[in-house]
């Protein structure tokens, strides 16, 4: 693509997908810590995650300014206008993501000491996995401008929900087993609730990349699994 | 890919009859041809907008619709302009009248050098014949159509020259309402207006479209984008690329607009 | 540095002195030729000059037959000349703008608008006292028309051209057609100017005395007669002013004063309008 005129306004672009970039290595590796956290009951890494996300607020804030003066200024139009509409989206995204793993890692110190089976936490390890992996691929296809890999990301959420609803079974199960799982059950729930959510943002950027690259939106009828909402335990069993 | 649905963007303008159709024309001035061959369709109680770089032949194309170049030797157009199916473009086509029929406001203000009340009634003296008292409801109407009627009704005797640069161009639009013409051309009408002015005037055009067709040539590529219903993308005398505003400005087809929209050009 | 801006403010002085000296010394010779006009002419401006006809040598008198005889000439050059140098003016600048034939009259007219008065009198003489076998305040005029028009024809084109073309655009625009927005915008917009070319011409006529000496020639009398020679105040003033008697070189000195003021008064009547038409 050609630059523009104004060499100022192409520098301004550059630099906001360049924060945004940066955004997204942060929040990936703040959910990647968090998971880890709580899987080797690290503490010293939770605390860690709990300072960092503070950097992945402070760079929204930035990225919205950003786009907030440019649009102002520079009166941007088409491909420009979906970059900066994307930039301040995906920054939204990112953001919660951020909160999301911050909170993920206060369950991790809230469950220090607290026995935890190996074949509970199996679960939590397995969806992580997923979406970070979903998280990775949508940021690249977010800096390639990559339609066909963002749809895929768009079309694999519901492996994460479906997972998110077995193990929500799982949880309940041990629960009614022994109650002296519940406080780290219910801990893992929340936990597996907010992986569930961060694939949900990995989701929504995938949409965002599709806007920003071909121009159009996609429809809200996204492949939904997560059916825990639904689910109901009979008690009287 | 079956999930996927895509959300029509142009689906809010509301398809109205074919008001002008250009057919093929193309366009000289002398020897050097400034339109090749230009397909294009506007329609009734819509704006359309058309927009290009310096020198892409959108005020030459404006120039034809009412043959305002005929004034000038050596200019000569090829081709079919049809309003309402009748082609202007035929050399029996009785310029005056086609001229009242479709009415052109310039880039600058050109207020002639009489009273307010008399720039307006200059052009309706001259197809009708209308007593002191109906063309005083004329002036009236036309001044208040164009948003003018509180700032002059008490300086209705007094001359236009006095008139702030705004309020004179909404006067020249004043004078071309007067007429009662189906089409209005405006040839960047706010390039010589502050802000302000260029506000009210954009206000008067999203008014005027209830009643008129509307062509507008801008160099303003907000101003397009606030508007026009459509939008045409001239390039060196080519139409390169037509379609509903939105769209136009969100998601063109073309590299050339792109680039030329997001200013990239050159 | 320093040098060649000092070098520089030098020069500028040089120029500047320069310049003023020479404005200065054309200005001189003016203030000295109205002053002298004044001085002389002063003494012998009196009613009687409004009142009476040329006198015979040393008897009392005035210039009322020559200046009834400018003024009837004047009027009937400036009738004749106006229309036609107005109407040939609007054909180049407004029909036939682009048409060879324009850059041919306009060559032309700037040729006649140089040409000294003398050779359109011999050509008047030629044309109208021979053929009528004698001379005539009507030859007078017309010589007098002939001079006008070529002033008429320049300010009425060059006033047209100073309209824009946008308003003529825009007159157009409303469907109005050529001779209706011709006289109704483009002639409102240059009347200033072209009434200022008219005031110009007759400034120019009012003084002119070759061109008469070979139409009009002179009349002692009292006469109205258009074909009968007329009496005119530049060609008197000629008279008078060669002879050797001292109250008609007298009668010279006032007939040139009452001409520049005349004139004077025109021609700052004629830039108070121009500038009017030029503020909008």
């Amino acid at each position: 693509m050609k630059e523009h005129i104004v060499s100022s306004y192409e520098n301004e672009l550059r630099d906001l997908t360049r924060k945004v970039a940066e955004m997204g290595g942060r929040a990936e590796r703040l959910v990647a810590d968090s998971v880890a956290a709580l899987l080797k009951r690290d503490t010293e890494l939770a605390e860690r995650v709990i300072v960092q996300d503070k950097a992945v607020d402070a760079l929204q804030r930035e990225i919205e300014e950003d786009s907030i003066a440019m649009i102002a200024r520079r009166q941007p139009l088409a491909t420009d206008l979906r970059e900066i509409v994307s930039a301040l989206r995906v920054a939204g995204d990112l953001e919660r993501i951020g909160d999301l793993a911050k909170n993920t890692a206060k369950r991790a110190l809230a469950l220090d000491g607290e026995y935890r089976a190996q074949k509970q936490l199996r679960g939590v390890e397995h969806m992580s996995e997923i979406a970070i992996e979903q998280l990775k691929a949508v940021l690249d296809a977010y800096s390639n401008h990559d339609d066909a890999r963002a749809i895929e990301v768009w079309k694999r959420d519901g492996e994460i929900d479906a997972i998110y609803t077995s193990l929500f079974r799982e949880l309940l199960t041990y629960m009614m087993e022994d109650p002296r799982h519940i406080t780290l059950c219910t801990h893992l729930l929340f936990a597996a609730k907010n992986i569930e959510r961060i694939g949900d943002h990995a989701t929504n950027i995938a949409e965002t990349v599709h806007y920003l690259v071909i121009g159009e939106q996609l429809s809200d009828e996204r492949p939904k699994s997560d059916t825990s909402s639904l689910t109901k335990m009979s008690t009287s069993r | 890919m079956n999930s996927i649905a895509v959300r029509a963007t142009a689906d809010d303008i509301p398809i109205t009859r074919e008001k002008l159709s250009i057919r093929g024309l193309s366009f000289f001035y002398g020897d050097s041809k400034a339109l090749h061959g230009i397909n294009l369709k506007l329609h009734e109680r819509q704006v359309s907008a058309l927009i290009g770089p310096s020198g892409c032949g959108k005020s030459t194309l404006l120039r034809i619709l009412n043959r305002i170049y005929a004034l000038y030797p050596n200019q000569r157009a090829e081709g079919e302009v049809l309003l309402d199916g009748e082609n202007i473009l035929r050399p029996d086509q009785d310029v005056n009248f086609l001229r009242a029929k479709v009415g052109m406001v310039f880039q600058k203000p050109t207020p002639f050098p009489m009273s307010i009340y008399e720039n307006i009634a200059f052009g309706v003296r001259l197809y009708e014949n209308l007593s002191r008292a109906e063309m005083d409801d004329r002036v009236e109407h036309a001044l208040t159509k164009a948003a003018l009627w509180e700032e002059a009704k008490d300086r209705l005797g007094t001359s236009a020259l006095g008139l702030s640069g705004g309020q004179q161009q909404r006067l020249c639009i004043a004078r071309t309402i007067a007429v009662k013409p189906e089409v209005i051309l405006l040839d960047e009408p706010t390039s010589a207006l502050d802000p302000i002015s260029t506000a009210k005037v954009e206000d008067l055009i999203d008014e005027l479209k209830r009643d008129f067709t509307i062509v507008i040539v801008t160099h303003n590529m907000q101003q397009a984008a606030r508007v026009a219903d459509r939008t045409a993308f001239l390039y060196l005398g080519n139409l390169i690329e037509e379609g509903p505003t939105s769209m136009m400005f969100n998601n063109p087809k073309d590299r050339r607009t792109l680039d030329y929209i997001t200013g990239r050009f050159g | 540095m320093m040098s060649l801006y000092s070098r520089r403010v030098v020069r500028n002085k040089v120029w500047l002195s320069l310049s003023v000296g020479a404005a200065g010394f054309g200005l001189l010779w003016l203030v000295l030729i109205l002053s002298t006009l004044v001085w002389n002419g002063i003494a012998g401006l009196s009613l009687s000059v409004f009142t009476e006809m040329t006198p015979p040598p040393g008897s009392a008198g005035g210039l009322l037959n020559p200046i009834v005889g400018s003024l009837i000439m004047t009027l009937i050059a400036v009738a004749i000349g106006t229309p036609i140098g107005m109407l040939a003016g609007t054909y180049m600048a407004e029909y036939g703008r682009y048409d060879r034939i324009t850059y041919a009259i306009r060559i032309i007219n700037d040729i006649l608008l140089s040409a000294p008065s003398i050779i359109v009198g011999l050509f008047i003489y030629e044309i109208l006292v021979v053929t009528m076998g004698h001379f005539s305040g009507f030859a007078g005029a017309v010589s007098l028309a002939v001079i006008v028009i070529p002033v008429v024809v320049r300010t009425t084109e060059d006033m047209l051209l100073l309209v824009p073309n946008q308003m003529r655009e825009a007159a157009s625009a409303l469907g109005a057609p050529q001779w209706f927005v011709i006289s109704r915008v483009a002639y409102r917009g240059a009347q200033a100017g072209m009434v200022t070319g008219v005031l110009l011409a007759v400034a120019r006529i009012s003084g002119e005395t070759a061109p008469l000496l070979f139409t009009a020639l002179n009349n002692q009398f009292w006469g109205v007669n258009l074909n009968a020679p007329m009496p005119s105040l530049p060609v008197v003033i000629f008279q008078f002013a060669l002879s050797p008697y001292e109250d008609w070189q007298r009668l010279a000195w006032t007939g040139a004063l009452i001409i520049t003021v005349a004139v004077l008064s025109l021609s700052i009547l004629a830039r108070v309008l121009l500038s009017k038409g030029v503020e909008r």
